[in-house]
């Protein structure tokens, strides 16, 4: 669920772009950074090692206004993608609203692309969520490759769940399907936090209601007696 | 001159809301966090989920630094000391200091989803900003604890209320 600043009333969205190593994760990030306007982005930050691969995470603030008398920011992390940094994908993980999986297209990853998804199941599990019940698109990165994989297969083993989600071909190095996808993914939880404030309004005013309800009832039962 | 340490409160002393006393969630959490920065004279106080969103905040940083961003790597920091502590035996380390020249960094605990970042000078000390913090966060938690659950706290939005589906951020 989205994290409400109670003093300023702003609304914030956690994305977490995950994915195997050298999918590139960090590459939509730098390139959503060097494109979107200035007054809608904050810094990059970026933890990474000496290599320039990313140690801890990357994170990119994002202000946007949608939301008729509220701010909202999208706070778009990403996770390292090397197998041995499982526990700092957890902790990136925590809280997250929704996710970007970022697939690499190229034949000899597939097996990445898969294994990286699978544990994405598994982590979210450990933050009791369920990856069915979060909003997530899929990227299919590095379309420009000799040969990449054709989408239908990447749909058949990353896509073939019971609700199929949306996916976006990209080269993340030019910038094709960046913006489709952060905004895919951006919608997907707008969508969910209006569904969801407004079960909650309706609920209280169920609530609200019911005691004058079970009142009328004493008294019509009172009369009755 | 720092002000006389006085023993810090209890969570049964926070103030409830009830007719005389009507302000909101976050406009008590503010008052916490003004009242803790006036005894410690720290310049800047930070709650924050541990998944590093903002939930408020009060005081002043010098320069243009932004609190999303402070936020991200205290959260990252202190989730990280978490794992540390559970390689020695402990559930997690409850405060973390970090110490510069003219900087000081110190996040506590306030419960099972939030943290406090306090960020102070010289002109205190890390041991009068720990003293104040214990009574601070138990201040916190218990207004949080009301806080997720007021109605003031909500945002009441419903679909008419979105300015663009479309394109959120244009190219």
């Amino acid at each position: 669920m989205s994290i409400i600043n109670y003093v300023n009333k702003e609304v914030q969205f956690k994305i977490v772009y995950y994915g195997p190593a050298l999918c590139g994760k960090t590459t939509n990030l730098s390139y959503i950074h060097s494109h979107v306007a200035d007054t809608s982005r904050g810094e990059l930050v970026s933890l990474a090692t000496a290599a320039d691969r990313t140690l801890f995470f990357d994170f990119l603030p994002l202000n946007a206004l949608i939301i008729k008398g509220f701010g909202t920011r999208f706070q778009l992390y990403t996770v390292p993608g090397q197998v041995i940094y499982n526990a700092t994908r957890q902790l990136v993980l925590r809280s997250v609203d929704g996710v970007v999986f970022v697939a690499d297209s190229q034949w000899d990853k597939m097996q990445e692309n898969v294994e990286s998804f699978r544990n994405l199941q598994d982590n979210l599990v450990l933050q009791r969520l369920d990856i069915d019940r979060i909003p997530y698109v899929l990227q299919y990165n590095k379309r420009d490759t000799p040969n990449p994989a054709p989408v239908h297969y990447m749909d058949y083993i990353l896509n073939n769940r019971p609700v199929r989600v949306p996916s976006y071909e990209a080269v993340a190095t030019n910038g094709q399907g960046v913006f489709a996808t952060l905004n895919a993914i951006s919608r997907l939880l707008l969508r969910k936090f209006v569904r969801e404030t407004e079960e909650t309004a309706a609920a209280g005013k169920a609530r609200a209601e019911a005691p004058a309800v079970t009142a009328l009832s004493g008294i019509a039962a009172g009369t009755r007696r | 001159m720092n002000p006389t340490p006085v023993p810090p409160h209890s969570p049964a002393d926070v103030p409830a809301a009830t007719a005389t006393n009507i302000a909101s969630p976050a406009q008590r959490l503010q008052s916490v966090l003004a009242d803790f920065l006036d005894k410690t004279q720290a310049a800047f106080s930070l709650v924050l989920d541990r998944g590093g969103a903002i939930l408020c905040q009060y005081g002043n940083l010098s320069g243009s630094t932004d609190n999303a961003i402070l936020a991200a790597l205290a959260a990252g920091s202190f989730a990280a000391t978490k794992e540390l502590a559970a390689r020695l035996g402990e559930a997690e380390f409850n405060t973390l200091h970090h110490q510069g020249k003219n900087a000081n960094i110190l996040v506590s605990t306030v419960d099972d989803d939030a943290v406090l970042m306090t960020v102070f000078g010289p002109e205190t000390t890390v041991g009068l900003v720990k003293f104040y913090s214990v009574g601070t966060v138990a201040y916190l938690a218990a207004l949080l604890k009301e806080a997720r659950t007021s109605p003031d706290s909500q945002v009441a939005v419903s679909r008419h209320d979105l300015t663009a589906v479309g394109n959120i951020f244009p190219q």
